[in-house]
């Protein structure tokens, strides 16, 4: 947007000054690095590093880092930079900081001085008012470098000194029993710090002012997005490597070594995805586990999808809008939001009496059902409000009626969206635990023998109903509740399976690995449909 | 004032019975016949399954055969009912869950009053005392521990989910390139896509053992993790939300601002978000919504004791929330317990449903503030 109106007259204008600024920044960055490595024990924080323990070389750091930074604010201040600083670092900064070392004035009164109480709440009050008021009066290169930089220096300090060591331990007292360690506390500090004076390093950088206000928010942000992604990464790249050793256990390639299906011998065998849990298996799996998962999906979207759009078509297409689609609205969006566990609620004491009173696969697909019902709704709603009305009118000008046109222009130009909000809700569903713990499932390990198969089990009874399927009727297992039965049978799980934790991480990975699959499936639809939209 | 506010209403109801006799005047009578039978059909089918009868399936296959005959030769105004039939559906399941849950914990609302000023006043008692004994004598069934459990987790998880979320929403609408975008919006999408019991094996398995040596307590599970997973969890709901909200301000707004040579930021930061703020809180809010009944997490990293923590800001141990409650018993639990998991189901379905009509209020305030016609 505005990078348009930015001159290479201005972004060129690389200055010594700016060049020590970019280190501070670079400087936050190592240290961010470092504490995160240390929080998750990558690093031990009393290991020797060059000679010099760790922790003594944060506290190096963090010194320097602070020093830079308060140098350079003073500097611009005094005149010996050039920057273009704002009157005040503004309300927000001085909140920030008001509370930081509100923390920081409570931490060292009652650790140092040993003072509890109402002193500790005044020192502490008092320290934050000061740290607010130096933020906010001075003009902004003394007010955002001067609180940020303070604290840096004071954290480091106390790393170099020893105050803090790699052995300091602060009891809470609590009735409780917690106390902060330093291999938490050290790290956790140093991330702060480096947080707070990168950012002020990244307004000193953009020299104050408007430019500097950007560069600091933009340096968060952007650190955010990049961290939420990595989140991510980790989580499935964890999960996989956990879990593919236990899914791998025993396979086999070649012809005729897998199962037979329709009637033809499959050339791969992975047990863990082909067998159930008996006595006489060398390797243990999960089948009826997907089996169950795989018919609880087709139920849902049985039962759901055909509601969900039916109502999304007489809501768009011939109710006029006014109370009773709002209420509608209203009821779709409050059914979205309601808990998993309360939908889970609601058929243990609705369905579960209707279907046999037992605990049934049936309960589990209809309760899923409710569950993806409003999402189907709502998608299938705003896929068919985004048909443009010029369509209605040139089909209406033709003479069609209006359930034709709904049928042969409306629904077919909304589909797109439909198809994918349906296989993003399947995603959903099909890892929900919460709302099948209390409809559908049984024990923690189901025999392979007793794999679900709802076709076979159709059969025609003669009393009412008259039809029947035992299948349907019965209690099953499906993946999600699997790997929560997987966790809390703890101990007890050795006797069935020769490694326990390898088994439940290869569950983990499978569940993720079919709810992802769908999610694949749902965004790369609507890539492939947006592309084809933009073509036409 | 009154008699012409009930001469209007009554004004407004002889309008639509006129119409929807013209509308039936318009049909073919044939047409009319087969969707009475069906309405009458489905009437009764459902009342029949609504008492447990399986005699029910008779009436629903003339409802099936009536709109299979209809679907042939009438098929507009059969499609018109079954569309409607399964709108009415729709808000008949929230009906259902309503009336259902509500029922079912009447019991121990009546055996948890306390009189106050001589008056009965039921379920008080769960409210006023902070004791869960299912077991022994005297059985209580207080709701206090696990509301502050809910409190705990929902607390941390906002402090998490709502900054980290909100920025991730301007980074999407308002910063990132193209290219960036198309790389961190189904990240975030996947985020939402993972099972929360993955998260709940994950934290079970990995954090809480770290935590618990990390701070040192006696046992596993701590609120303050918890809070942290469920945090995580919730942030694609804030995400997506906020985002939708930044952007569906008007983009003549954002461009006047820069018109005037402000940078990005200060346009964020002085028009997009002050425009954009009641749909970024109705999104913090639904995300709020999302922890509270965030269940399976909870179930595996707490406790599982109905207790409060001592002191009651003691993040560091996690005892049980309203969610984990109901699935960590529902088990063993049968008559008056059984009843105490419904009442907390009551409480978790009453509060999420008032933060969703809540936000859904506050957005359509917004959108009417932005006058957009969207």
């Amino acid at each position: 947007m505005a990078g348009a109106a930015e001159t290479r007259l201005v972004s060129g204008d690389t200055s010594r000054s700016n060049a020590v600024a970019a280190a501070a920044v670079a400087l936050a960055a190592v240290l961010f690095v470092t504490s995160l490595a240390a929080l998750f024990e990558v690093i031990t924080i009393s290991d020797p590093f060059a000679g010099v323990p760790v922790v003594t070389v944060l506290g190096g750091t963090l010194s320097l880092l602070g020093v830079a930074v308060i140098t350079f604010g003073v500097g611009s201040y005094v005149g010996a930079v050039e920057t273009e600083p704002s009157r005040s670092a503004g309300l927000v900064a001085a909140v920030v900081f008001g509370v930081v070392w509100f923390a920081v004035g409570g931490a060292v009164t009652s650790r140092v001085l040993g003072i509890g109480g109402v002193a500790w709440a005044f020192v502490a009050l008092l320290t934050g008012a000061v740290a607010s008021a130096v933020t906010a009066v001075p003009r902004e290169d003394i007010g955002s470098t001067l609180p940020a930089g303070a604290v840096t220096l004071l954290a480091g300090m106390t790393f170099l000194t020893g105050s803090v060591g790699p052995a300091w331990v602060w009891e809470l007292e609590f009735e409780q029993q917690a106390s902060l360690t330093a291999e938490f506390a050290i790290p956790v500090v140093t991330l702060f710090c480096a947080l707070l004076a990168g950012w002020a390093a990244a307004k000193a950088y953009g020299g104050f002012g408007a430019r500097g206000r950007k560069m600091g928010a933009y340096l968060l942000i952007y650190l955010n997005a990049g961290s939420i992604v990595s989140v991510l990464f980790i989580l499935i790249a964890f999960t996989a490597f956990r879990g593919i050793p236990g899914l791998l256990n025993g396979t086999e390639f070649g012809l005729g070594t897998g199962p037979t299906v329709f009637g033809f011998a499959l050339p791969v065998s992975i047990p863990f995805v082909m067998h159930g849990v008996s006595l006489f298996n060398d390797f243990q799996g999960v089948l009826p586990a997907i089996a169950g998962t795989i018919w609880l999906v087709v139920g849902a979207v049985l039962f759901a999808v055909p509601l969900g759009v039916g109502a999304a078509i007489f809501l768009t297409e011939y109710a006029e809008r006014g109370r009773f689609t709002q209420v509608v609205e209203v009821a779709t969006n409050g059914l979205w939001s309601t808990p998993s566990i309360v939908f889970g609620l609601f058929g243990f004491a609705f369905l579960i009496p209707r279907f046999g009173g037992g605990k049934s696969l049936l309960s589990g697909m209809l309760t899923l059902g409710f569950m993806l019902l409003p999402l189907v709704l709502i998608t299938s709603r705003e896929a068919m409000l985004a048909v443009p009305d010029e369509y209605r009118d040139a089909s209406a000008a033709l003479g069609v009626s209006k359930w034709q046109t709904i049928r042969s222009v409306v629904v077919p130009a909304a589909l797109p969206g439909v198809v994918t909000g349906v296989i993003l809700g399947v995603g959903r569903i099909a890892g929900e635990t919460a709302p099948i713990l209390l409809t559908m499932t049984g024990g923690t390990f189901v025999p392979g023998e007793r794999t679900v198969d709802v076709i076979g089990g159709f059969e025609f009874v003669s009393t009412p109903p008259f039809v029947a399927n035992p299948e349907l009727l019965r209690a099953t297992t499906a993946l999600p509740f699997q790997l929560y039965a997987l966790i809390t049978a703890g101990v007890g799980l050795g006797d069935n399976v020769s490694s326990p934790t390898e088994f439940q991480w290869a569950t983990a990975l499978v569940l993720l690995l079919v709810v992802l699959s769908f999610y694949a499936i749902g965004i790369g639809a609507r890539y492939y449909f947006r592309r084809k939209l933009d073509y036409e | 004032m009154i008699g012409t506010q009930v001469l209007a209403a009554r004004n407004a109801v002889t309008q639509q019975v006129r119409a929807l006799s013209n509308f039936i005047e318009d049909q073919d009578p044939t047409a009319l016949a087969v969707v009475s039978v069906m309405t009458g059909a489905l009437l009764v089918a459902f009342a029949g399954f609504l008492s447990v009868s399986s005699l029910a399936i008779v009436p629903f296959s003339i409802f099936v055969v009536a709109a299979g005959y209809g679907w042939l030769n009438h098929q507009g105004l059969t499609a018109r009912m079954l569309t409607f039939a399964m709108t009415v559906g729709t808000i008949l399941i929230l009906l259902l869950i309503t009336v259902f849950i509500f029922v079912e914990s009447i019991p121990v609302f009546v055996y948890e009053s306390t009189t106050v000023f001589g008056i009965s006043v039921p379920g008080l008692r769960m409210f006023t005392q902070a004791e869960w004994d299912a077991v022994s004598p005297p059985i209580r069934y207080s709701m206090v521990p696990m509301i502050h459990g809910t409190v705990m987790v929902t607390l941390i998880a906002t402090a998490v989910a709502a900054p980290l979320g909100i920025s991730a929403a301007l980074f999407l609408s308002e910063i990132a390139p193209a290219t960036l975008r198309e790389a961190v919006k189904p990240g975030v999408e996947i985020l939402a896509g993972i099972p929360s019991i993955v998260y709940g094996f994950i934290g079970f398995t990995i954090l809480s053992p770290w935590a618990a040596d990390q701070f040192r307590t006696t046992g596993q599970g701590s609120y303050l993790f918890v809070g942290i997973v469920v945090g995580l969890m919730a942030l694609p709901t804030v995400v997506s939300v906020a985002e939708d909200a930044l952007s569906s301000v008007p983009e003549s707004m954002k461009s006047g601002s820069l018109a005037m040579g402000t940078t990005d930021w200060q346009t964020m930061a002085s028009i997009t978000i002050p425009a954009a703020f009641s749909g970024v809180s109705a999104a913090v809010l639904l995300g709020v919504g999302r922890a509270i009944g965030e269940t399976m997490a909870a179930t595996v990293m707490l406790r599982g004791v109905p207790q409060l923590t001592k002191p009651l800001y003691n993040a560091f141990y996690g005892q049980s929330t309203l969610t984990s409650l109901i699935a960590n018993n529902y088990g063993e639990a049968d008559g008056l317990q059984m009843d105490a998991l419904f009442a907390a189901g009551v409480i978790l379905f009453i509060t999420v449903l008032a933060i969703s009509v809540g936000s859904q209020y506050i957005e359509w305030r917004m959108r009417r503030k932005l006058g957009g016609e969207n």
